[in-house]
């Protein structure tokens, strides 16, 4: 049966590819998605066992390189202050993510016309909306309705627990007068077809043993295949293959026993991510593409954008039992969101407030810091820190600009021979003013809030590459961009790409919730102009 | 494996051994109060050679190292003399190289804060995450009151 002709292939089981499979089933299409990790087992997760913290540190490590499980591709990330994170399984990264989902907004989609830099979208918030709320509904979203910072919107689910650690940050915002709310989070707090509720296990970033985390195995995927789909994993893309008409006809792939095989389709939908993504049209080259597919702009790989993060921690005086609670998620600031000129950068960032450090966790970062000390002093210095830190993410929107990219390392090859990405990217001086503007705010928060101490770490924080964006943009013009307004791409019309890597600008938040409704719009443009989709 | 083998296959002789938890037990030490046991009684080199064993052999010759700094500042081995000294021996070589014990200073805390009576000590039940979980207050969200006072802050766009 592999080599039938399938209506679409969906290459890649992650966030965007899971949405679009989910959305394609209702057409009746025969729709198979090759992924090439396998499924998890939850019952395997850190959280499960009694040495949770040390596994967080090796087998479920942020970084492929540092990883290296069999799904894992590495990637040349030498040229880049910031390392790439990802994961690969069927629910991509969502399998690791900490499930933080504040949307992009309205203004996110319009920063050339606002602030005179990048570009505009050619899509806007308000052509996402449906498909946000559509996304909230499908995966189970938790959050507060009435947030002032964005457009009015209802998550399906009450908040996360804010915790005694919450209301000490609320406070200290409240005393400098600026913005904060609960965060809007992708863990269900009630429980929420067919899956348990939040248990306030700790490590979201680690996978969730209770499966209260949305990440895309237990949301959509569970039902694109009850409606149909196929999804063979453990299955490795290495090209899309083309006609002479510049036409997709499919893709080749080593399956789970490592045959080559090819498999064709009508429609090949590429959701790999802003690395993966690049790296496999890249990969496709022909006598028609020869500077890789889709590639007539010379912009896949190009604009790389990756959310420099900048990190403050601070340390309270009394007990705040704030290592309990979904890791990633309790509540943010946009006071310092959108362009105030006078501030020296465009454009802003987020400051999103996160649970304390557990035990291990906390006595590394006090070693490694000199904090807490050798010898007698060390259980006092331990106590004075564990359970009484606060830490905030400082969240900063990235520009796109050529420079930054991906390309194909001359050497570096995966298991199966495939040339492997080769990252390029440099700090932008607008991104280093606001990651050092950030890290003052946040340490001017953490002071309004109590902190007796307070240490902001080095910026950017290295491994803090989860957001792969810009790498495949939108737009209406096909010399400036890679596929058009509903992710069709400009040079191969029965091509599609509907992951991070479409995105025109980068945002300030985490982009996943923004990933899944761009990801839900294509697949509804594809599904009302199914009759004329290649014209 | 024997008794006197750790880690892949390198050999653990008595007086190293004796020498580890000497150092371990400098890193972490039993509290003043008895609450807490040291960093030698959990068990780090066990944790160690059984969960990266890889790492091992420097940690070893970063001992070795230590030893001979001590035969030579002293005239003894490092676990011969006294505290004071060891405590000068170590923070001196600590501070011409960085990375000395550093690796271990990580592994001791790692496996030290896993530890039952550890746990218990410091007011945690010794158990994983799941499936108990844990109980965390939902915080007053009256306190968003002057954030929703202020109305509005989404930009026109």
């Amino acid at each position: 049966m592999a080599d039938d002709i399938v209506d679409v292939l969906i290459v890649g089981a992650g966030a965007s590819g899971a949405a679009v499979a989910w959305s394609l089933a209702e057409t009746r299409m025969r729709i198979v998605c090759l992924e090439q990790g396998g499924w998890m087992n939850p019952a395997e997760y850190p959280s499960n066992g009694r040495d949770w913290e040390m596994r967080q540190y090796s087998e479920y490590q942020l970084s492929p390189n540092l990883r290296k499980r069999a799904a894992d591709y590495p990637i040349n990330d030498d040229d880049s202050p910031i390392a790439i994170l990802n994961f690969n399984a069927v629910g991509g990264s969502t399998i690791l993510y900490s499930a933080h989902f504040p949307r992009f907004h309205p203004s996110d989609f319009r920063v050339a016309s606002l602030d005179g830099v990048a570009d505009d979208w050619p899509i806007d918030y308000w052509m996402l909306e449906p498909f946000f709320a559509e996304n909230d509904r499908n995966i189970g979203v938790s959050g507060l309705a009435g947030d002032p910072a964005i457009p009015f919107h209802e998550p399906p689910l009450p908040p996360v627990p804010m915790g005694r650690m919450g209301e000490a940050m609320g406070r200290g915002f409240n005393k400098l007068g600026w913005h904060w709310w609960p965060s809007d989070t992708a863990i269900v707090t009630r429980d929420y077809n067919g899956r348990g509720r939040c248990l306030n296990l700790g490590p979201c970033n680690a996978g969730c043993a209770q499966g209260a985390k949305s990440s895309a195995d237990v949301t959509y995927w569970p039902m694109a295949e009850r409606a149909g789909v196929e999804l063979r994993t453990n299955c490795r893309v290495r090209e899309v293959t083309v006609d002479g008409r510049d036409m997709a006809t499919g893709v080749t792939y080593f399956d789970a026993d490592g045959v080559e095989r090819h498999q064709r389709a009508e429609v090949v939908i590429v959701a790999c991510n802003g690395v993966g993504t690049p790296r496999l049209l890249l990969n496709s080259t022909s006598a028609r593409f020869p500077d890789g597919l889709a590639n007539r702009s010379g912009l896949v790989g190009k604009n790389l954008m990756l959310h420099p993060f900048g990190h403050v921690r601070g340390i309270f005086p009394e007990p705040l039992a704030s290592h309990f609670g979904p890791q990633g998620s309790c509540i943010l600031s946009q006071e310092f969101y959108e362009t105030d000129s006078s501030r020296g950068f465009v454009r802003g960032y987020d400051l999103q407030v996160t649970r304390g450090a557990p035990p291990v966790a906390a006595a590394r970062a006090g070693i490694a810091s000199g904090t807490i000390p050798w010898g007698e002093d060390h259980h006092a210095a331990f106590e004075r820190t564990y359970d009484r830190d606060i830490n905030i993410g400082v969240l900063c929107e990235d520009l796109p600009e050529e420079h930054n990219r991906v390309t194909l390392d001359p050497e570096l090859a995966d298991s199966h021979g495939i040339p492997a990405p080769k990252v390029s990217y440099k700090l932008s001086e607008n991104s280093r003013r606001m990651l050092e503007h950030g890290v003052a705010r946040a340490s001017e928060a953490m002071i309004a809030a109590g902190a007796t101490t307070v240490h902001p770490s080095p910026s950017p924080i290295r491994y803090c590459g989860w957001h792969l964006l810009g790498t495949a943009r939108m737009g209406d013009d096909p010399g400036r961009s890679v596929v058009n307004s509903w992710g069709r791409s400009h040079d191969v019309r029965n091509l599609f790409i509907v992951d991070g890597s479409v995105f025109v600008t980068s945002g300030g938040v985490n982009p996943t919730t923004t990933i899944q409704a761009v990801a839900l719009y294509i697949a509804d443009a594809m599904k009302k102009n199914l009759a004329n989709l290649f014209d | 494996m024997s008794a006197d083998v750790i880690g892949s296959d390198r050999p653990l002789t008595a007086t190293q051994r004796a020498l580890f938890e000497v150092v371990v037990d400098m890193i972490v030490p039993a509290s003043a109060d008895g609450t807490k046991p040291s960093a030698a009684e959990v068990g780090v080199l066990d944790f160690i050679a059984e969960r990266q064993p890889g790492d091992l052999p420097a940690i070893v010759r970063d001992i070795d190292r230590l030893d001979a700094a001590a035969r030579e500042r002293h005239g003894a081995g490092f676990a011969g003399i006294d505290a004071a000294s060891r405590r000068a021996l170590v923070e001196d070589m600590r501070a011409d190289d960085a990375a000395f014990l550093r690796n271990l200073a990580m592994h001791t805390v790692t496996c030290y804060y896993q530890d039952d009576r550890v746990l218990t000590a410091i007011g945690l039940e010794a158990r994983p995450p799941f499936p108990k979980g844990y109980e965390v207050v939902a915080g007053d969200t009256g306190l968003l009151e002057p954030v929703r006072r202020r109305g509005s802050i989404v930009r026109d766009a």
